[in-house]
């Protein structure tokens, strides 16, 4: 299987998932952005879906 | 034997014969029920678009039931099962204790399908009395035939008794093995389980004090709000019921598939044991519109829902961590070149990697729907199975196919048919399914309907902010199209591997995590100490909803006429058991 291909041994001292932590934040970004986004559309866009 | 010992390795199937027939049997229901699936997901899919109609409108729920049913019961459920029986036999490295057991509870939940089945299936023929049109979450006074309750009941019963198998191996290898950590697989289908069976407390008083007496003509009418509310109890924990599989393939599959370890082994008891908590109290978000449910009730659905966030983010963080690992192993390098590294050819790993994709974008349309004020927008409209085809249809279904791909030639010594089809057969799911939930939830937020067998109305158009109804519908129906595809391949290629001569070699070892168990606390295995905490949650959550659902519409009322009626006999035994069971009731209420 390709999965087998390694190539060096990394521990867990050695190891320091930044890569992940960069598309963490990318998500986290889009997530903000998309929320604001619905805030404009849903929001100030329409009138009052709901009363009472 | 002799060939595994030549390979050095041997596969599930050289170590336990037994079981992995068991488990083969439950991945083929399970691939049985998706095809049907499919098939009536294509059904519908150009009925509502008005594509090609083969039944009457009037038909449309009993397709849409079966669909439901076998894809969110049968499907995942069957799934679960059988990767539950192998992850525990595996982990624990020994055979289950009674083999005769085992095939007992299989057995019981075939026969509960198979009720099930015939009674939605007799919807389609006028000319009998029997039908279950009452979609997957049977909300009175949609009634069905007893048939169905009756099978769902059998069908859970088959599912109880299976974890009582896997707490059954867990006691006897932890009498051999004393003081030693729960091996992770075993701990996730431990908690799991705990978490089923809290869930299924709701269920069964909704099933077998209200709905089948109803529907045998017992009690003549429920309170629909109450049994709505009691299978809600139930439907939100299913939800991790389908997910906490593919979680378990995630954290201990898919750093092997990407050539890595799993990074933190303490991290993954944590989600599990957060899940156990949290995900039967809030079931209520399922809810945000039925009247006659205080805000405050749903506010406190809400903030629960809201801390559930809390694990997924966790699993993204640990699991996106361990592809790194797996990528750098390998060699890969940079902020995110190491992203090139990963086994893309491997259909196993793409098909995991994209459901994970498809989830974190299911992440965002679910917190849309967990908003008390933005629910409004969406709520019965096809957002919502816009939202759940990414989560349960993509992130848990795509899961479960890519993994098998790596799982089968280890419970069949046979190599998959084609790899290059397995992996056009994801991309093609992944591609399909960016398109029809695209489309549905963009239908979604102009306000067209689910559950609707012609969304087309006299004197009235829906007016999209961009494109036009036709792109949708067009949208909608080459990407269930694609998806009915990917379907077929996936199933075929398995049925083609039957085929093939037994080879050896196939045995796939999962490696250890980075950080192992004995770095997690020893309380994150104390079963009990957890079972309790969520028990209290759990009464937290539903006591005053429930009194006070009670208390207005009473035990049994206000009803409504059930449709269609299903069955007359028993109105005499109705006139002596009511009044008696509601005095007992309401006396002891008091
Ligand atoms: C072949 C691929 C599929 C196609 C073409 C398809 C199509 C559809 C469509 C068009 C609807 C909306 C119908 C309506 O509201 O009127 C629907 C509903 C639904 N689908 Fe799928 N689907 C597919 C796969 C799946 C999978 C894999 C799952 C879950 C594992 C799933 C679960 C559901 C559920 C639970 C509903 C809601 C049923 C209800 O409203 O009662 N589907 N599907
Ligand atoms: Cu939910």
């Amino acid at each position: 299987m390709s999965g087998d291909a390694v190539v060096t041994e990394i521990d867990h001292d050695e190891f320091n998932p930044r890569g992940t932590l960069a598309l963490i934040l990318v998500y986290f970004a889009i997530l903000v952005v998309m929320w604001v986004f619905m805030y404009f559309v849903e929001f100030l866009g329409n009138d009052l879906t709901v009363i009472g | 034997m002799s060939s595994a010992i030549e390979s050095g390795e041997p596969t599930f199937l050289d170590r336990f014969p037994q079981e992995a027939k068991v488990v083969r049997s439950a991945l083929w229901s399970s691939f049985i029920a998706l095809t049907l699936g499919a098939l009536f997901g294509i059904i519908q899919t150009l009925h509502r678009t008005d594509v090609l109609r083969v039944f009457s409108s009037g038909n449309y729920y009993t397709i849409l039931t079966a669909h439901g049913v076998l894809m969110v019961v049968s499907f995942t459920i069957f799934f679960l099962v059988g990767i539950y029986t192998w992850a525990v036999v595996r982990s624990l490295d020994r055979p289950v204790e009674d083999i005769r057991y085992t095939w007992t509870w299989y057995g019981l939940m075939v026969l509960g399908t198979l009720m099930a089945l015939v009674a939605i299936l007799g919807g389609f023929i006028d000319s009998i009395d029997i039908s279950a049109d009452v979609l997957f979450t049977f909300y009175a006074p949609l009634q069905a035939h007893p048939l169905f309750y009756g099978g769902l009941a059998i069908f859970l019963i088959g599912t109880w008794l299976a974890g009582a198998d896997w707490f059954r191996s867990w006691y006897a290898w932890k009498q051999e093995n004393p003081g030693e950590r729960i091996p992770l697989q075993t701990f996730m289908v431990l908690i799991t389980m705990l978490m089923w069976y809290i869930a299924s407390i709701g269920i069964t008083i909704a099933v077998v004090i209200f709905l089948l007496p109803w529907s045998l003509g017992i009690i003549d009418q429920v309170n629909p709000l109450l049994t709505r509310t009691l299978f809600w109890f139930w439907g939100h924990p299913v939800v991790y019921f389908w997910l906490m599989p593919a979680y378990l393939l995630w954290y201990t599959v898919l750093p092997k598939v990407s050539g890595g370890r799993l990074f933190s082994d303490p991290l993954a008891r944590v989600v599990f044991v957060l899940f156990l908590l949290l995900s039967t109290p809030v079931g209520i978000h399922h809810q945000y519109l039925d009247p006659g449910i205080a805000d405050g009730f749903k506010f406190i659905a809400l903030t629960n829902t809201m801390f559930l966030l809390l694990p997924s983010l966790l699993t993204a963080f640990t699991v996106v961590a361990s592809m790194e690992h797996g990528a750098r192993q390998r060699g890969g390098t940079g902020l995110l070149g190491w992203l090139r590294a990963l086994p893309w050819a491997n259909p196993a790993f793409t098909g995991m990697a994209l459901a994970g994709l498809m989830f974190a974008a299911g992440g965002f349309s679910g917190m849309i729907n967990a908003g008390l004020n933005i629910n409004y927008l969406v709520h019965n409209t096809l957002w919502v199975p816009g939202h759940f085809h990414l989560t349960v249809g993509t992130a848990v279904a795509l899961t479960f196919m890519a993994a098998t791909y790596w799982l089968w030639p280890q419970l069949t010594n046979k190599p998959i048919f084609s790899r290059p089809i397995a992996l056009a057969q994801v991309i093609l799911w992944f591609v399909g399914m960016a398109l029809m939930s695209n489309a549905m939830h963009v239908a979604g937020l102009i306000g067209i309907p689910r559950r609707t067998a012609e969304p087309q109305y006299d004197g009235f158009d829906f007016i999209p902010t961009f494109g036009s109804i036709a792109e949708l519908d067009l949208q909608l129906v080459v990407g269930g199209t694609l998806l009915t595809l990917s379907a077929i391949l996936f199933v075929s290629n398995l049925v083609l591997s039957i085929s093939l001569p037994k080879v050896s070699g196939l045995g796939q070892p999962l490696p250890p995590a980075l950080s192992g168990p004995d770095d997690a606390p020893k309380v994150l295995d104390n079963l009990k100490l957890w079972t309790a905490i969520a028990l209290v949650l759990v009464i937290l959550a539903y006591t005053l909803p429930l009194a006070s659902i009670v208390d207005r519409g009473g035990l049994f009322g206000p009803g409504g006429t059930p449709y269609p009626t299903m069955i007359e006999f028993g109105s005499t035994l109705l006139e002596i058991y009511t009044p008696l069971t509601t005095d007992w009731i309401s006396g002891w209420l008091q």
